[in-house]
């Protein structure tokens, strides 16, 4: 436990931590300006090769596209940034398209964000007067406040095209089943375990946990971006290789007999 | 009037089935699982007088789940002697907490102020999480209901989480992994989890590397607590409705899988 | 200028941040203390703008003729706790908490319901045996669902224990590398906002 009257500049039990942060850091930046200027070849993602034929889609029946980042995040949470990288990719296809883009969200912060995402694209677009700010809205913060007004979004826009991409919770059934009814063809991403089996059943496409993250890589061609990619991939075998040792280290203690080290345990 | 479809059929089959089973008020036996038994035997096996603090960490929406969780592990540090500080990270919890505590204090007797106290909502979970860890006093000045913190003799000996035997967080989403990531990690004050059941699973990484001590779950777990503590309420009375619904789910399953091989099978056929 | 000031000041805070969880000096715990209280101070003026740009686009469909009934319903409700809550307070027994728990728990409780008829028609749907896979979930499920209800014999008795199993193995180990995988994603998504090459939060790459 954390004394009370705590004088020390560094605190010595976070040891462990600063050490495995610092040497993740240092990884992924070196990574990431190491290779920024490589090419690399992402592996095919079917949940944002469909991007662009549910915004197609969505333009073919003259009907929105409803893009919403669930309840469970705010704007310092990473998935909603890369949610919003998502939105900035699907913004671009609205706004060529003259597709209507409806983004309802829980949270002043990201509405403000993503009116400044989305209205960004539409001028990179060539087309500032498509932008309609009122229909990237604040609805509600309570959690089924936001999940029936939503639902209500979708039953009576009927929109062709839906992306549930962010951090849900129990909502993400409510908003997967009913945009199910209405036929939409859906496009779901998060990092929320427990909703992802949802998601599989209900949508389309679902980008699992860092499949979301990879997205703006992926989607913008961004070398930097890649890079950082691959960075990931590097600490994962890392991470890997770390937990086999380990399972083998104790599984030798374990017949052998011998004292238990636990040095991996922090 | 437009046609009902097959959906609509299976939403009001779920329905009478719950309406009925809960008309019927049968109490079916649990068996206890080792989940919900480690909670009550880490309450159990603290001190009388320990302090515990108890966040209610949800929503309205999920009240028949919460409320008869709440109860339970409640009743059960009520009875055991403990001293219970509560909070609240969602605005919506904070008045269905202050009535559960008082409700539930008022069965044991218990009294305002020296066996239990109320602080109430604080914005900015994270936020609220972190800067208790640092000052109890400083982020709840005064209690839910006005009064101010040192008035209160339980509090005048609680200064942060160093002084709380752990905190207990009732919870209908993932605000429990905030406890764990910020209360835990950085303060490491003990994390115990009362949740609904569609959030069990999310939290058993946490439970098997520790970083959260004990969980029960859901309305079976609400049941399994009331057993363990000999005490009958909502969970044990939930469950024939309960496990109603489920065997109708499975029902549907194998109804649509009879459905979907008929159809390839007759698919073939052409 | 416009772009590379809220750079600088994000990759400052996010130094500060992560420096001060590692010392316990009692200027690095005022720092966070400060920095906490700053955050929610900017939470509640974050509220304003949501609960702005909700009545402004509410009265602006009314007068447009769109879903006035949904809309004035709305408005009544952004309204009336307010007001209830300036007049009588938010504590226990008075107006706001009546309306709290007759009128919006109830509502509330009604969506969230809807979970368990969505879960009813998602299973009749999606849970086909269409290849082994998808037999092994459906499996899976079907044992999940079997204990977790009271149904004596058997189910009560052995079928806990191998789903306990199931969720403390085959689940668990899925569950972390996707937990490890987000982990992972979280941090390079974090070191690109604050080093600058991810601005899409700043409304886009200029």
């Amino acid at each position: 436990m954390v004394p009370l009257a705590a004088t020390g500049w560094f605190d010595t039990d976070s040891l462990p931590t600063l050490v495995t942060s610092i040497i993740s850091i240092i990884i992924v930046l070196y990574v990431t300006y190491a290779l920024r200027k490589r090419e690399f070849k992402v592996r095919r993602i079917a949940g944002l090769a469909a991007v662009d034929d549910a915004v197609g889609r969505a333009t073919e029946m003259a009907r929105p596209v409803l893009y919403t980042p669930g309840w469970g995040g705010d704007i310092q949470r990473p998935t909603t940034i890369a949610s919003l990288n998502i939105l900035s990719h699907v913004a671009d296809k609205t706004a060529v398209y003259d597709c209507r883009l409806v983004f309802p969200t829980h949270d002043p912060v990201i509405m403000a964000v993503a009116q400044e995402v989305v209205h960004e694209s539409y001028m990179k677009a060539g087309y500032p007067d498509r932008y309609r700010p009122a229909d990237i809205a604040y609805v509600s913060s309570s959690q089924f406040g936001y999940a029936a007004a939503v639902d209500g979004l979708l039953t009576r826009l009927k929109p062709a095209s839906v992306f549930l991409l962010g951090t849900f919770e129990a909502e993400s059934l409510i908003l997967a089943e009913t945009g199910n009814s209405i036929n939409a063809i859906q496009v779901a991403g998060t990092d929320s375990t427990i909703q992802l089996s949802f998601f599989i059943v209900a949508c389309d496409y679902t980008l699992i946990g860092e499949e979301v993250f990879a997205a703006s890589g992926y989607l913008s061609g961004n070398k930097s971006i890649l890079a950082s990619i691959r960075a990931q991939d590097i600490m994962k075998v890392l991470i890997a290789a770390f937990i086999l040792v380990a399972v083998v280290w104790v599984s030798v203690e374990n017949l052998t007999g011998s004292t238990p080290d636990n040095w991996w345990v922090f | 009037m437009r046609r009902l479809q097959a959906r609509h059929y299976t939403f009001l089959g779920l329905a009478v089935v719950i309406t009925v089973t809960m008309l019927l008020n049968i109490r079916l036996d649990t068996r206890v699982s080792p989940y919900t038994r480690a909670l009550h035997d880490y309450i159990e096996s603290l001190p009388p007088g320990s302090v515990l603090m108890v966040s209610f960490d949800h929503e309205a929406s999920s009240l028949p789940e919460i409320r008869p969780i709440a109860r339970s592990v409640l009743r059960h540090a009520f009875r055991k002697g403990h001293r219970l500080i509560g909070v609240s990270l969602l605005a919506e919890g904070t008045l269905i907490g202050y009535r559960l505590m008082q409700e539930t204090a008022a069965e044991y007797g218990r009294q305002y102020g020296s066996d239990y106290v109320y602080l109430g909502f604080r914005p900015q979970y994270i936020a609220a999480i972190l800067a208790m860890g640092e000052s109890i006093r400083d982020t709840y000045p005064r209690d839910y209901l006005g009064r101010p913190y040192d008035q209160f003799e339980l509090l005048r000996s609680v200064e942060n989480y160093d002084d709380v035997a752990a905190v207990l967080s009732i919870a209908d989403g993932s605000l429990t992994t905030h406890w764990m990531e910020y209360g835990q990690a950085r303060y490491g004050v003990v994390v115990l989890g009362a949740v609904t059941a569609a959030m069990a699973t999310t939290y058993d990484p946490y439970l098997a590397s520790a970083q959260m001590h004990a969980m029960m779950a859901g309305l079976r777990g609400a049941a399994e607590y009331e057993k363990l503590i000999g005490i009958g309420g909502g969970g044990a009375r939930g469950m024939l409705a309960q496990s109603s619904a489920h065997l109708y789910v499975i029902l549907l399953i194998v109804l649509g899988n009879v459905a979907y091989f008929v159809r390839r099978r007759e698919g073939r056929r052409d | 200028m416009a772009r590379k000031f809220p750079l600088a000041v994000c990759f400052l805070f996010g130094v500060v941040m992560f420096l001060q969880y590692f010392s316990q000096h009692e200027a690095a715990r005022a720092v966070n203390q400060a920095i906490l209280d700053y955050w929610q101070i900017v939470f509640a003026f974050t509220l304003i703008l949501g609960v702005f740009s909700f009545a402004r686009n509410n009265v602006t469909e009314v007068r447009r003729g769109r879903d006035r009934v949904y809309r004035i319903v709305g408005l009544a409700g952004l309204l009336s706790m307010p007001v209830l809550a300036l007049i009588w307070g938010i504590k226990a027994d008075t107006p706001f908490m009546w309306m709290f728990e007759n009128v919006q728990a109830p509502m509330q409780s009604t969506v969230f319901a809807l979970l368990a008829i969505f879960v009813a028609s998602a299973s009749f749907r999606g849970f086909r045996a269409r290849s082994l896979p998808a037999a092994v979930l459906l499996i899976s499920a079907t044992v999940m669902l079997l204990s977790r209800s009271n149904i004596g014999g058997f189910f009560s008795d052995v079928l806990p224990d191998v789903a306990n199993w199931i969720r403390d193995y085959p689940s668990m180990a899925a569950r972390r590398a996707i937990l490890i995988g987000i982990g992972l994603g979280s941090l390079t998504t974090s070191l690109r906002v604050m080093v600058g090459i991810e601005r899409t939060w700043l409304g886009g790459e200029k």
